[in-house]
């Protein structure tokens, strides 16, 4: 589950260590320039050195700007998850009211719409796999379909908007 | 296939763990295992420095709770918190809270200060910790005259600070301790490594 969340932390992890290093690396060469300097004025090799330590704080702070975005962005699908999942959940609830679904009968739509099979389902219920069958039956005919996609196509219609869904991509892209 | 509508408990990004424990463990190790003035020492107050010095940019440009515009030091905000405190009010914080916001800065503070002491006294790199390890030897006998003396007035800056942030330490760990329990919430998981 919210699995693309999951693997943008997991990013932002690696990255976070990446930049702990990047950070390290900074610290140690920016002193160790600034006490040569002391040391020795400003040669044509200590100028390079210090330009080498000044770019590697500037990747350190491109670094974190980019960790900020991940974590973000990471948040952001957290938060869209939730906000779907609380509305897939309410039309789920008022389309199986209206469909008057028995409990049990609910019980095998709910799985059937997450996308089990009858066999899965039978497991999961400890139920016997016809039994599952002729559950499956009788809701495909409440909900006045014919099929298993068909049943989780009701839901993905009502939900989608290809033109709305589009239109954003094209603004992101 | 409940709605989650209350906020997710606080979680703090993985820069602000990082740094934490990092700091937490350079301390640990330079209060009880490395010698003062020694390589290890300098290095590891390097190390230290790192992790502060990422901290700080990330105060600047870190998820809006880890910003430093999140927890201003702001006596009078720390005030009107301890009221609450008294009026048994708690309400969700999602940074420091303001006292712990001070507490952050006099750690952030006292650090800076032991760190600038001690670079002061071992000196920038080439007479510190060089390239050539026969210039660390430079460092130690430094180390030991003031050590006999206890003249260095670096040496005991450097000390001072030390023991300033031995008695912050102190009251920040009874401060999570009591927050921990006031609020109830998982204030120190918020701050351990790998939850969500
Ligand atoms: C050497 C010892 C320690 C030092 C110097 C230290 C320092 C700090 C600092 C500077 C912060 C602010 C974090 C930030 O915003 O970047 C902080 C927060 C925190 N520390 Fe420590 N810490 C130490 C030990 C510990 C230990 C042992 C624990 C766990 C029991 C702990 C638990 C926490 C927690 C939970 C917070 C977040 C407080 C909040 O939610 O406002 N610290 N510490």
């Amino acid at each position: 589950m919210q699995r693309a969340a999951r693997s943008l932390e997991h990013k932002a992890l690696i990255l976070t260590l990446v930049l702990g290093c990047q950070a390290l690396a900074a610290t140690f060469f920016a002193i160790d320039v600034a006490g040569d300097i002391a040391e020795a004025g400003l040669g044509w090799h200590l100028s390079i050195e210090l330009g080498a330590t000044l770019a590697l704080v500037g990747g350190v702070v491109l670094g974190a700007f980019h960790v900020r975005s991940l974590i973000e962005r990471g948040r952001q699908d957290q938060a869209l998850i939730a906000a779907a999942r609380g509305a897939m959940g309410a039309l789920i609830r008022a389309r199986f009211a209206e469909w008057r679904l028995t409990t049990a009968e609910a019980d095998v739509a709910i799985f059937a719409i997450k996308g089990l099979d009858v066999a899965e389902i039978a497991a999961l219920r400890g139920s016997a796999q016809g039994t599952v069958r002729a559950q499956l039956t009788r809701i495909y005919a409440k909900a006045g379909t014919a099929s298993h996609t068909g049943l989780i196509a009701l839901f993905m219609d009502e939900l989608i908007d290809p033109a709305s869904t589009l239109a954003e991509q094209g603004e992101h892209g | 296939m409940t709605i989650p509508l209350t906020k997710p408990l606080r979680n703090w990004d993985p820069v602000v763990k990082l740094t934490h424990w990092s700091i937490v463990a350079a301390v640990l190790a330079n209060g009880a295992f490395t010698e003062g003035g020694s390589w290890p020492h300098i290095w590891v107050g390097y190390a230290l420095t790192g992790m502060l010095a990422l901290r700080l940019l990330w105060g600047l440009v870190g998820p809006r709770e880890a910003r430093f515009s999140a927890f201003p030091p702001s006596l009078s905000r720390a005030l009107a918190h301890i009221r609450e405190i008294k009026a048994g009010k708690v309400h969700d914080q999602s940074s420091h809270n303001p006292l712990g916001a001070l507490m952050v800065y006099a750690i952030w503070g006292t650090l800076g200060m032991i760190i600038a002491s001690g670079i002061a006294m071992a000196g920038l790199p080439p007479k510190a910790v060089s390239h050539d390890r026969h210039a660390v030897q430079q460092v130690a006998p430094d180390h030991g005259e003031e050590r006999e003396g206890e003249e260095n007035p670096l040496g005991e800056a450097h000390e001072a600070a030390v023991n300033l942030l031995y008695v912050l330490i102190v009251l920040h760990l009874g401060g999570v301790i009591f927050e921990t329990h006031r609020s109830g919430r998982g204030l120190v998981l918020a701050m351990l490594p790998g939850r969500r």
